[in-house]
């Protein structure tokens, strides 16, 4: 009970130090407005009535409460200063977008934190997402710095590389050469003639401007398909090259290398086989 | 089209080995306007939204992968591989999911 009545004092005694502190600003306003002290008809009273507020509010919070209780009377004062100086009695500027400017600007200074997330991430996020703004900005300006450095524009852009799934698969398993991902195929004869292994980086391809992420991302896909099969076709040459005509318990692994994933690493391995007495039929 | 990761098919003789059967997709760039619709992946209760996108992309390799099976006159696909491999992209949602097997033709067994 003791701590609500000191805490009611103590809001009371807020409410009376900031009712003294708007008070004195609006002095304070009243008084730049009445000696018209003002550069370019701009009244530094709009900056002076705020300051005046905060000032005494502070010093009478510290004297009667002891702690600091945020100014909230030069805010106050901001906002009348503003509604009076820029919309009712606006001498100087007219009703133009320099006013609204203005206004967000002295607002910007009473609440900065409010009011530039609200400017640049609300107001500039929704607009940029829905337009997509600042892409065709940036995709412009690099459109122009290679132009001005007389650099050939790259050749893929907004085509799509062409990758046949059926034609892949055809060369893959027509080499005279039988790739299979099971370990131990219990129906064939073979030997085996030792762990074999191939590997290829492929660069993420940072060319493809004025491309829609779904179109990169097909790009990409494709890049990965070709390194595939070129890793399978390498693979299968080494082991010809032992001797083999198969592989058995054959891996392909995909990652993410280089700094800051600039590479994708493509594997391929698994076991060597000679195949002794079989029909291969391809 | 039988698919197994297992190396022989139970009560069946693999007649011919066919080949290399791969099926690859990528998912990401649709996923974030995707989840943005989708107000539950906020207030949480684990949506269901991520795992269906993965879910088509399982779906579009494996298919693709059963396609080239049967231009290669295959009946089934063992010694199965699906892997699922982040890429990174825009805050790592790119992911490459790739699923690759043995094209076989079997017959049942006589007795």
């Amino acid at each position: 009970m003791k701590i609500d009545k000191q805490r009611l004092g103590n809001l009371q005694k807020a409410f009376n130090v900031i009712a003294i502190g708007t008070l004195s600003g609006l002095a304070v306003y009243a008084l730049f407005l009445y000696l018209n002290i003002a550069i370019f008809g701009w009244n530094l009273g709009l900056i002076f009535a705020p300051l005046a507020a905060g000032y005494v509010e502070t010093i009478l919070a510290r004297r009667f409460i002891g702690e600091d209780i945020g100014a909230i009377s030069a805010f106050i004062l901001f906002l009348v200063t503003v509604a009076y100086g820029f919309i009712i009695n606006n001498p100087t500027l007219g009703y133009n977008i320099i006013t609204v400017g203005s206004i967000v600007i002295i607002i910007q200074a009473a609440i900065p934190t409010f009011i530039n997330y609200f400017g640049i991430v609300v107001v500039v996020g929704t607009l940029s997402y829905l337009t997509g703004f600042f892409k065709k900005i940036t995709d412009r300006l690099v459109h122009h710095i290679r132009k001005l450095m007389n650099k050939p524009e790259n050749k893929i852009i907004d085509t799509i590389a062409l990758f046949s799934e059926t034609e892949s698969n055809h060369l893959l398993n027509s080499q005279n050469f039988i790739y299979i991902t099971s370990t131990d195929p219990k129906d064939l004869d073979y030997d085996i003639l030792g762990f074999f292994y191939v590997t290829k980086m492929v660069e993420r391809n940072n060319h493809l401007i004025n491309l829609t992420p779904e179109k990169v991302e097909k790009e990409h896909l494709y890049d990965l398909k070709q390194a595939k099969d070129e890793c399978l076709i390498r693979l299968a040459d080494k082991i010809k090259e032992s001797g083999g005509n198969g592989i058995v318990d054959l891996d392909i692994l995909y990652f993410l290398n280089g700094i800051g994933g600039s590479e994708f690493q493509i594997v391929a391995r698994g076991m060597g086989i000679k195949i002794k007495e079989v029909h291969l039929t391809f | 089209m039988i698919l197994t990761s297992a190396n022989t098919l139970e009560n069946k003789r693999i007649k011919e080995y066919k080949g290399l059967v791969t099926g690859e997709s990528l998912i990401g760039a649709n996923i974030y306007k995707d989840l943005f619709s989708g107000v539950r992946d906020v207030v949480g209760g684990r949506t269901s939204r991520y795992e269906e996108e993965i879910k088509k992309a399982r779906d579009i390799a494996l298919e693709s992968m059963k396609e080239k099976a049967k231009q290669l006159n295959a009946n089934a696909i063992i010694g199965l591989k699906i892997s699922y491999d982040n890429l990174g992209g825009t805050m790592g949602n790119t992911i490459l999911i790739t699923a690759y097997g043995t094209a076989v033709l079997y017959e049942e067994h006589e007795n």
